[in-house]
């Protein structure tokens, strides 16, 4: 499955820049950028994306918050997950998936292959594993 | 048995102490630990020591099992046994190191056991300062990072537009440097942590020829790029081992990166498997330049440059692989001659069959 829309938490300018741009190269159509999780849970009443990327650290509230209300919310719940984050200790990768996540990336990713993995992580969901 | 304790000696510690006889009966408390407990010395004389070591534990999960374990030394006498506790007071949480041994009558059968409380909380608050600085450090230098490598990948990809041959020569550099400092990162946060004692292990019991040879096919084509074959010899019979096998790998990884980048072309690079005394022991042995015994010392050192060339690593490595050893409880060590080469030799404690 191609990859169109993708809305992004990221309170980065730049690392929003990165990510946009190596998504585009890959074909994605609309990458839709928020600054923090309060930003990206509005913007799904207008934006229907195949997946979310949430950074961790973020002010108002943080990507494992985000990504807990995405769970908790029955029109949300199956919009895929996936954390993009410089939290790269082990207990944090476990607490984004405690919370729910499709998957993990840690910073610095190779913007190469960001979009390979994103959509890796979404071929195997579909194949339940 | 009361008497026969150098009461004067055990009465100076500041660490607590606890005695009790082959009924678990108390038979001393030390001045520390009646302190701490808010009774006089000798109150406890002759009460069960579960109740007193109940007080310890108050509040704590599951203190019933605590409990069982802690007294469990009845079931094996002779064992000494060492845990970290969790003693909260009022408003006041402390951490103590618990540890016990059995105490001997004249004629060296158990008679009773020694209780010693060490307050660690100190050490564990400089443990928790630890794990915070190795979390910001993390991220904070992984963020900037992700901008610098990912504004320079994606202008080498020419997704930015064309470049002169002279602007990709310069951003290759970059490109290489950005990738040598994420692993420099990398390494200097999981030495950290492994010092820390914040690396759990997940111990399986496994036979190492296994992870040798996935850690073979890790670096097979770093091998064929320098022209090194490499090969394993290994005894039969060989004891299986208790090992986190990621970390293992890791270390087994390391040791063959390092021979391949020392050996010389059409040379091989072997590693060694097999049982000694107790222990399965590994033996990564190139045919390279080897090491001046002078800088022998050296080679497990942070950031230590053992011969004329640098090869691009990060410094790190063998430091990383002998605290990975020493966590699995084995040993790890050089041997090597000028002009003959060099072998890493590591042990790790050998499962009984």
């Amino acid at each position: 499955m191609s990859i169109l829309k993708v809305l992004l938490a990221e309170d980065d300018p730049d690392i929003q820049k990165v990510v946009r741009m190596s998504l585009k190269m890959k074909g994605v159509k609309e990458v839709v950028v928020t600054d923090n999780g309060e930003e990206c849970l509005a913007r799904l009443s207008d934006f229907a994306p195949d997946v979310i990327l949430l950074d961790v650290m973020m002010p108002k509230l943080d990507g494992y918050g985000t990504c807990r209300k995405l769970k908790e919310n029955p029109a949300t719940r199956e919009i895929p997950v996936i954390f993009l984050t410089a939290k790269a200790q082990h207990y944090e990768v476990k607490q984004g998936m405690d919370v729910g996540a499709l998957g993990y990336l840690i910073k610095p990713f190779d913007p190469m292959t960001l979009y390979d993995q994103i959509s890796e992580l979404l071929a195997n969901r579909n194949k339940g594993t | 048995m009361k008497e026969k304790l150098p009461l004067d000696i055990l009465n100076s510690l500041t660490s607590g102490v606890i005695a009790v006889d082959a009924e678990n009966r108390v038979v001393f408390v030390n001045r520390a630990m009646a302190r701490r407990l808010n009774v006089q010395p000798t109150d406890w004389e002759g009460r069960h020591a579960a109740e007193l070591l109940g007080q310890i534990t108050t509040h704590m999960a599951a203190a019933q099992d605590e409990m069982t374990f802690r007294l469990g030394w009845a079931r094996e006498p002779k064992a000494k046994l060492s845990q970290e506790i969790e003693w909260r007071t009022g408003s006041e949480t402390l951490h103590l190191r618990e540890d016990s041994a059995p105490l001997r009558d004249a004629a060296g059968n158990v008679a009773g056991r020694l209780f010693l409380y060490h307050d660690i909380s100190r050490e564990k608050s400089i443990d928790r300062m630890k794990s915070e600085f190795i979390a910001v450090a993390s991220h904070e230098l992984r963020t900037p990072m992700t901008s610098i490598k990912g504004s320079v990948d994606l202008i080498l990809s020419g997704f930015a537009g064309e470049i002169t041959a002279d602007s990709q020569e310069l951003l290759e550099i970059a490109q290489k440097s950005c990738d040598r400092l994420v692993r420099l990162i990398n390494d200097i946060l999981d030495l950290a942590k492994i010092e820390a004692g914040q690396v759990k292990l997940h111990l399986v019991p496994m036979d190492l020829t296994d992870i040798v040879e996935h850690a073979i096919r890790g670096v097979r084509s770093l091998a064929d790029q320098g022209e090194v074959v490499l090969h394993v010899e290994r005894a039969d019979g060989l004891p299986h081992v208790d090992v986190d096998k990621d970390r293992i790998e890791q270390v087994v990884t390391n040791l063959l990166s390092n021979a391949i980048k020392f050996a010389p072309a059409k040379s091989i690079v072997t590693v060694d498997l097999r049982a000694e005394e107790g222990w399965v022991q590994c033996s990564v042995i190139d045919r390279g330049v080897g090491i001046a015994e002078a800088d022998l010392p050296k080679v497990f050192g942070k950031f230590q440059q053992v011969g004329a060339k640098k090869k691009g690593g990060t410094g790190l490595g063998l430091a990383i692989t002998q605290a990975l050893i020493a966590e699995h409880h084995g040993r790890i060590w050089v041997e090597s001659q000028l002009g003959q080469g060099t072998s890493f030799i590591f042990r790790l404690p050998a499962l009984p069959k």
